[in-house]
This record gives structure tokens, sequence and C-alpha cells, in this order.
């Protein structure tokens, strides 16, 4: 090959592709300036400790749930009828059958293993840093029902399978949340949740209602004022 | 690469901001392929070809010339039949949901899948005209399957198919769509 002619012809570097693209954009809105604001933030040096990183990595994983979830929603049929029912048939055709099933299903199992540890993680790094104190007392307070809800989505997530562990580990969770005095706001709880008055086809459909339309905008939307605040803050220095 | 004589315009810059442009490109691409595979669809458990009986009703010997009757795919397992042949919206190997037996006005034999080769829409017979139309955008087929007035251009699809033992049924390809 004569590279002497290849070379005469002129081959823009990718930047300049990169430069076109933007400048295109940039006349129509201020893209770079938008992004600029949003991302030129100096991180003070005390903030480089790697355990200010917990709250990110919640952030990630919770985006990698979304995805997984989108995808595994493709297959899943939340119908609780019949036996076998389609729920639990159609987890075992993502599982054994769809390709990769497998894997788009295990990531989904562990991240929200994983996202459990990370934000407890987190809330430790926060508590141990006194960065509840004032005046970040809100953000705390957003945290923690983001807590409850990422707890929310893994007990609502776990009965999603219909197979035995999820069937009897839902009616245990449901028991305890059936316990508060007098019996009557016990038993009032229990079939809110059950939709009737034993585990079955209605508590599949609520809970998993709750797990992907509910919570998936519940927890958007805080992690949005989450950040707001941490914006409108700043890191917190050291005790 | 360039020799010292030719004027150098692509550089050892260039040649890096390719290199990493094509290392981020194939990052995305390793990213997304998995969930490309997870996308396209796997073949349900109990899906397989086979053939089917169909009882019509009325016997292909007992047609007289000009005639036709309808039919159906089983629907218990779900099944479908299988066109030998097809242009236009129908093709080779693609899936019909009915059909028709039918003797020509010569007293040939045929089956045809029920799809219209404009759109695929179902066909009926015009007993009046001895056609099969086509209601959505007013094809017409002679008996023999053979385009008779457009939009279609290509004639209906064949199935493939035998005489059952029972001389009310025939036997036509299929395939049980496992679901
Ligand atoms: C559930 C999902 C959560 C996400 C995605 C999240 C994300 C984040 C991120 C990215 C930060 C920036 C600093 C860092 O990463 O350490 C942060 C800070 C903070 N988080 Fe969270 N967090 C979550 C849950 C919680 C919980 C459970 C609490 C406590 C109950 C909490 C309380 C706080 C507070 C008070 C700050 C400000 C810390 C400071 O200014 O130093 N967050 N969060
Ligand atoms: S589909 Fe039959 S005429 Fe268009």
């Amino acid at each position: 090959m004569d590279w002497s002619s290849v070379s005469e012809v002129a081959i823009p570097h990718p930047r300049e592709i990169q430069v076109a693209v933007v400048e295109w954009l940039d006349e129509r809105y201020p893209f770079t300036k938008s992004v600029d604001e949003a991302l030129y933030q100096r991180v003070p040096n005390f903030a480089n400790a790697f355990y200010y990183c917990f709250g990110g990595m919640v952030f990630i994983l919770i985006v990698l749930q979304l995805l997984t979830g989108i995808l595994l929603s493709l297959y899943y049929v939340p119908d609780a009828t019949g036996i076998p029912a389609p729920a639990y048939t159609s987890v075992q055709f993502i599982q054994n059958t769809v390709y990769l099933g497998w894997l788009i299903r295990g990531v989904h199992f562990w991240g929200a293993n994983l996202l459990i540890i990370m934000v407890l993680l987190h809330m430790a790094r926060v508590y141990w840093t006194g960065s509840y104190r004032a005046p970040r007392e809100l953000n705390w307070m957003v945290g923690v029902v983001m807590l409850l809800l990422i707890l929310a989505f893994s007990l609502t997530g776990y009965l999603l399978p219909w197979d035995q562990k999820a069937y009897f580990a839902t009616e245990v969770t449901i028991k305890i949340a059936g316990l508060p005095p007098p019996p009557q706001l016990g038993e009032f709880i229990r079939e809110i949740l059950q939709g009737g008055p034993v585990v079955g086809p209605p508590t599949l459909q609520r809970f998993f209602t709750i797990h992907v339309f509910l919570l998936p905008a519940l927890i958007t939307l805080l992690m949005y004022v989450h950040f707001r605040f941490i914006r409108a803050h700043g890191i917190s220095e050291p005790m | 690469m360039a020799d010292s004589t030719a004027p150098a315009r692509f550089t050892r810059r260039t040649f890096l901001g390719w290199w990493m442009a094509g290392l981020l490109t194939a990052t995305v691409v390793v990213g997304l392929a998995p969930i490309l595979v997870y996308l396209w669809p796997a073949p349900p458990k109990g899906q397989k070809k086979l053939p089917v009986t169909v009882a019509l009703d009325k016997p292909l010997d007992q047609l007289a010339n000009g005639e036709a009757v309808k039919f159906d795919a089983p629907t218990s397992p779900n099944t479908a039949f299988i066109m030998a042949n097809g242009g236009g919206d129908n093709a080779p190997g693609a899936l019909a949901f009915g059909g028709f037996a039918v003797k020509d006005t010569n007293g040939k034999p045929h089956v045809f899948a029920i799809n219209c080769s404009h759109l695929g829409c179902p066909i009926a017979v015009n007993t009046t005209d001895s056609t099969f139309d086509c209601p959505c955008h007013g094809s017409r087929f002679h008996l023999d399957g053979t385009v008779l007035h457009g939009p279609a251009t290509a004639p209906l699809s064949d199935l493939s198919w035998k005489q059952g033992s029972d001389p009310k049924t025939i036997v036509v390809d299929g395939l049980e769509l496992g679901f």
C-alpha cells in the first residue's frame, strides 16, 4: 500500500467533527453553557476521599436498575392466575430461554442487593462526617425517604417471580405489616397490601404496579431534589 | 507511514484522535451488544413445524368446478400455515392463519393461503363472479390464484398440502407457535 497517497487526503481529526456538531447545536440552544454550568464545579480537596463516592455509586446502580428493569419488563407477565402462573413461567422463560436473559435478570438481582449496601454505606459516611447537620437536615430527610423507597423496591420486587420463596416471603412480611394493634388496624393494613383476604393475584398486581410505576417515579423525583440540595449547600466541610 | 516528501496531513494526532474515537465507539458497542442480543426474540419452547390435518367443510373431490371452501388454522394449540411461495406482501415461509381449498374453473384443485398479496388482508370468495375479492383495497384474483384486478400484482400464495387419509381432510404444512 502506498501510504503517501493516503496522506494526501485531508482526513479530519474527530474533534473537528465534534466541534461542527456542537456548534450547530449551540446556535440553537446554549447547550455548552448549560452543561458547563452543571459540570464545572470544583470538588473541594477534602471531598476526594473514596467514601464521598458512595452517593454517586448509588445513583449509578439506580440507573442500572432502571435499565435492566425496563429490559425485564419486555418479557415479564404480571399475572398470577392459574398454575403455573404466567408470572412464574415468564420469569423461567427469561432465565432459561431469552438470549442473555439470565444475565439481565442477574444484573437486576445483584444490583438490588448492592444498592442496599451502597445506600447504607453512603448514609454511614454522611453520619460519619456529620453532614446531616444544619443546614442539611432536609437532605437527610429526603435521604431517609429514599432509603425507605429502596427497601420498598426490594420488598415488592421479591414477590414478582411468584415462586415458593417469593410467595411465602411476602406472606411473612405482610403478616408482620399486619401486626400493629388494635387487630382491626392490622387487618386493614394486611387487606390493603394483599388486595384481598389472602396473598393472591391481586397482591402481585399491586406489588408490580408499585415496583415498576410508582417507586421509580418517586425515587427519580427525590434524587433530583437531593442533588439540587447538594448543589445549593455544597459538600459539607469535614467536622 | 507517510514518506518524508509527501505532505503528511494524516498526522500522528489525527491517527490518535481516530484511535480514541474508535475505542470509545467500541466501548459503546460492547455495552449495547448484549442488550440487542437480549431483545432478539428467542423461539418459544413449544415452537415446531408439523403437518396439520384440516377437516374441510366439503371434501375437495366433491367441490364443483369454480367452488371454494374456507378453512382456519387450529387455535389449540395455536398453529399457522406456512406459505410455499408468494410475492408482494406474501413470501415463501411466511405464515397464514387460514386458507381456501378451491377447484378452479378448469377443475384443477388448489390450496391457497388466505392473505391478499397486496398487503395481507384476508380475501373472501365472490360466488357470483367466481373470484377471490379483497375487502381492503379491492384486489381481485381468479380462482387459480392469478391476479384479475390490482392493486395486487402477485398471485395468491400456495400452501404445501396433500390429500389426507380421510377424504374429508387435507394435510397442510404448518407451524405450532408455542403460545
Ligand atoms: C437512595 C439513593 C441515594 C442517592 C442516589 C444519593 C446520592 C447522593 C450523592 C451523589 C451525594 C453527594 C455526596 C456523596 O456522594 O457522598 C449525596 C449526599 C448526601 N446524601 Fe445522599 N443519596 C441517597 C440516599 C441517602 C440517604 C439514605 C441519606 C441519609 C438518610 C442521604 C443523605 C445525604 C446527605 C445529608 C448528603 C449531603 C452530604 C454532604 O453535603 O456532605 N442520602 N447523596
Ligand atoms: S390488502 Fe388486499 S387489496 Fe390491499
